[in-house]
């Protein structure tokens, strides 16, 4: 067995009366990739919120790496190797594609950066980020236009840098919500394949609705609806789950 | 009779606070359904008043003030419908920032235009005999103006409740101030509205300008008086919201009066105990702003919560310029090398007076700077900028009264103390964002400017004179105006020794943030200006990032305000001159005039705004007509500032030569890395 590096228990998020996460338990092992779908509003983002930080449970307990994180803030998690990415693309669109990649980078070893070095220093002359930063550019394939803006990339571009800023925050579980929102089926492959070469080595959360890329990439799969765990099992057991057929895949799937 | 006192006291406190519903509703309901932080409110309301005066000149009391009730208000409101449709209009979308700009620089064309018209002199608006009566009721004696003035201004709130609460078109406004996108997305076209919106609000605030013109008197200071405690009752009672604008209005209107009635007035004796009622004449309410701020930040009656607020993109003078790295470098140089060489020129041509306002120009362009690392580089936008520039003003005359004059040792203590304040301002403010944090260092920079007034060692509102700054430390040095000496057969005395002093203090400061920005603190801090949420999920505290830069942008602002005090010119630090609101309106619109987000940009704006109010006044009684027109447009046309100007006019003529049509104002941009 091996080690679990996400643990949920009891996960529950009210708003007012509406209960959109309802104990919810899960339990990701080091190394493993997790997709958790279900149809809108079952809760699938609000359970990534409550694991990331950006909203806090009502009840239950966030464990990472065997540590109860649950009251313990964003940035915080990000440190301890915590990394996410969003569903609208959120990156620095005013700095160029370098500084995007270099600023998360800097954020891993802002530990190691003293108070007067943190205000005088030119941000350029830290080896150890400047390598991470040359590093996760050549990784992301945007060495060559890594000192354009970054609003002005493709779309798909930018979904590669967004991936490529969780990646130089060095995370141990990468959290990733719809990573591929809106892409072309070229683009999604394209996609795919990135987070299979550059976060393969990594343990991975995606959140996603289109159930056929799930079924070809996961490990596992929790399967949620208005707000509980359906099921969780392995591509094939969702598949050949009768309650998660009559609830979500709706019979669709032969 | 202490009952019947009170209850006197009680109904000029409700009369005040009427008022304020009057001049509140509208602005609230304004911010609510536009987001416009209206500044020029207050000259509206000042506007009514003296249409009143004319109106009632040619058919006296009687008659003339029941026509210029009903006549004043509908001429204000359509002036206010005019400002929507030609200036506030084209602003929708961008950040309330540019609203605070735009309706600042309304304050000083309306103000002035008022100036213009009737004159500064104070000027009583005659009401009709039998209304300023003095009348007695159950031993309560007050004016029958009084009574009118709460029984009108009820009214008046009674029939705008109807309005938004029983009609169409208020169920509309009132649901486009909870959610303007759902509205657009029921079909409805909420911009057709904002017009409407924006006129009743002005014609309530007229209306507000004449009832207390008929109460107090008429002069060009009191849109001024009013503005601040009237955005004090909107964020008590919680923007957009009209019962809050009312239920905020009485409170702070009674609560003042109460407060400046029992002013340390002794309440009850227990034993040896006195208990009195705390000095704290002015404070209370800005006291009373910050609790629910920080409690309750969306206002006693407000239901918007802050993710609801869609603010817009604010413009830096970003980067993409037509000049290269090394001529920026060059130009910045040259600039440098120009300031040292000024005072030649001037000795030559023999007026000292533009040293003085070179002098004045370093330190506001110290000033604008420190303003432009929160606002053009964190995008926190404090509305109470100028309580670090007063404190620093403050600390150094104090340091130099009772502790050293060492002008090294006064510039530290001001910028220690500044940075202290900050941090504490900003650990209690930056937790709530956008408009709100505005609002919350809009309340402090108040109860600071208010405190200076209590105490004795401010000096109350006389302020602090008496001192002199030494350049040097100990008794190695000279005082300034000891410093004279002659060069080429001209006498150099003590601005020109200042002056070397400001603008080594100006570079040094430049450099400083430059550097800084150069560096992970800075480049964390652009990163937050882009997106604060990707900055907290790549792992920067966002807040501790924020405050920080808050301390650092105090700490020089202090600077700026010390170098006040250290200046010749200077001969006493007083309230006005250093902490009022004024200011800290002045300075954003130097920084944004400038260009925000380049460090160079706000001083230039300084350059150009001492500059071009020097010029002016020398010409004509009416420069802040002409400055605040400039202002106007250039928010309008010229959103990322001065240092734009050259890649706007290279694209303005790249388009001309491809004839492509129109340009988009919002497209140029400059480098910020200079």
């Amino acid at each position: 067995m091996t080690e679990t590096v996400l643990e949920t228990d009891g996960l529950t998020k009210r708003f007012g009366k509406l209960t959109a996460v309802d104990d919810v338990s899960l339990s990701v092992a080091d190394g493993e990739f997790r997709s958790v779908i279900g149809p809108n509003g079952a809760g699938k983002t609000t359970t990534f919120n409550l694991i990331t930080g950006a909203l806090s449970p009502s009840a239950g307990v966030v464990r990472f790496k065997g540590e109860d994180i649950t009251d313990v803030a964003p940035h915080e998690r990000v440190g301890r190797g915590l990394g996410r990415s969003f569903q609208i693309t959120n990156v620095f669109g005013g700095l160029t594609v370098r500084e995007n990649v270099r600023l998360a980078a800097q954020s891993v070893h802002s530990d190691d950066i003293n108070p007067g070095e943190a205000l005088f220093r030119d941000k350029n002359g830290f080896d150890e980020i400047a390598e991470q930063t040359g590093t996760v550019l050549e990784q992301i394939g945007l060495q060559d236009r890594a000192d354009e803006h970054a609003e002005a990339l493709a779309y798909g571009d930018q979904r590669r840098l967004e991936l490529g800023l969780v990646l130089a925050t060095d995370p141990d579980l990468v959290m990733l919500d719809e990573p591929t929102a809106g892409m072309s089926s070229e683009e999604t492959q394209a996609t795919m394949n990135l987070i299979d070469e550059v976060l393969s080595d990594r343990s991975l959360m995606l959140i996603e609705h289109d159930i056929d890329l799930v079924m070809r990439v996961s490990d596992r799969i929790t399967v949620l609806t208005r707000g509980e765990e359906l099921a969780s099992g392995t591509p094939d057991e969702i598949a050949n789950n009768e309650d998660v057929r009559d609830a979500y895949l709706g019979g669709v799937r032969e | 009779m202490v009952a019947a006192d009170f209850i006197e006291q009680l109904l000029n406190g409700l009369t005040l606070g009427m008022v304020y519903v009057l001049l509140a509703a509208g602005l609230s309901v304004i911010f609510g359904v536009m987001d416009v932080i209206n500044f020029s409110h207050g000259e509206l309301f000042a506007l009514g008043a003296y249409f009143s005066l004319s109106i009632i000149a040619p058919f006296g009391a009687g008659t003339g003030f029941w026509i210029a009730i009903v006549v004043a208000p509908v001429a204000v409101g359509l002036i206010g419908a005019a400002i929507e449709r030609t200036t506030v209009r084209p602003l929708y979308g961008r950040d309330p920032l540019y609203h605070i700009l735009l309706t600042f620089g309304l304050v000083l064309v309306i103000n002035d235009g008022i100036r213009l018209i009737w004159g500064t002199q104070q000027r009583q608006l005659a009401v009709p005999e039998y209304l300023s009566r003095p009348v007695s009721i159950l031993g309560v004696q007050v004016s029958v103006y009084n009574y009118f003035m709460i029984v009108f201004a009820a009214l008046l709130a009674v029939v705008t409740w109807y309005l938004l609460n029983r009609t169409k078109y208020g169920m509309i406004i009132r649901a486009g101030s909870q959610d303007r996108e759902m509205v657009r997305n029921v079909g409805i076209d909420i911009d057709q509205y904002y017009t409407l919106v924006f006129g009743v609000g002005a014609a309530l605030a007229a209306v507000a300008g004449i009832v207390l013109g008929g109460y107090q008197n008429v002069n060009t200071g009191m849109g001024n008086s009013v503005i601040i405690p009237a955005f004090v009752v909107v964020v008590l009672g919680g923007l957009g919201s009209f019962r809050g604008a009312v239920f905020g209005g009485l409170l702070v209107g009674v609560v003042q009066t109460l407060m400046r009635a029992y002013n340390g007035s002794v309440v009850a004796t227990v034993g040896d105990v006195t208990l009195s009622v705390p000095n704290l004449e002015g404070l209370t309410v800005y006291l009373l702003m910050i609790a629910v701020l920080l409690v309750k930040p969306q206002g006693l009656f407000g239901t918007r919560g802050e993710e609801s607020e869609s603010e817009g993109e604010i413009l830096v003078g970003g980067y993409g310029g037509v000049l290269a790295d090394s001529t920026r470098v060059r130009l910045g140089g040259i600039a440098v090398v120009a300031l040292a060489l000024a005072p030649l020129a001037i000795l030559f041509m023999g007026d000292q007076y533009y040293l003085v306002v070179l002098n004045e120009i370093l330190i506001w362009a110290i000033f604008a700077l420190s303003l432009d690392i929160v606002m053009g580089y964190a995008g926190l936008v404090p509305l109470g900028h100028t309580m670090f520039y007063g404190v620093g003003a403050y600390t150094a005359a104090l340091v130099m009264l009772h502790y050293s004059q060492s002008v090294f040792v006064v510039l530290l203590g001001a910028i220690l103390i500044c940075a202290v304040l900050a941090w504490i301002v900003g650990s209690l403010s930056i937790r709530v964002s956008g408009v709100y944090f505005a609002m919350i260092t809009l309340a402090f920079a108040e109860l600071l400017y208010s405190a200076v007034f209590k105490f004795d060692f401010t000096g109350g509102s006389d302020g602090l004179l008496g001192f002199e700054a030494f350049l040097g430390f100990g008794t190695i040095g000279a005082s300034l105006s000891n410093i004279e000496f002659g060069l080429l057969g001209y006498e150099l005395g003590q601005q020109f020794v200042f002056y070397y002093l400001a603008l080594l203090i100006a570079v040094l400061s430049l450099l400083f943030a430059r550097r800084m920005m150069n560096a992970p603190f800075g480049s964390v801090l652009q990163s937050i200006r882009e997106s604060e949420e990707r900055a907290e999920f790549i792992g920067y505290d966002v807040n501790r990032y924020k405050r920080r830069a808050f301390v650092i942008s105090g700490g020089m602002a202090g600077l700026a305000g010390g170098l006040l005090a250290v200046s010749p010119s200077t001969v006493i630090i007083s309230p006005d001159q250093t902490l009022n609101w004024i200011h800290s309106g002045e300075v954003i619109v130097i920084a944004l005039f400038g260009g925000m987000g380049t460090l160079y940009g706000p001083m230039i704006g300084s350059g150009v705004f001492f500059g071009a109010e020097e010029f002016l006044s020398s010409y004509t009684d009416q420069w802040r007509l002409i400055i605040g027109t400039m202002f106007i447009l250039f928010v309008l046309f010229v959103p990322r500032g001065i240092v734009s100007i050259p890649s706007l006019v290279a694209q303005r003529l790249e388009t001309a030569n491809n004839a492509d049509g129109p340009v988009d104002m919002d497209e140029p941009e400059v480098r910020s890395d200079d």
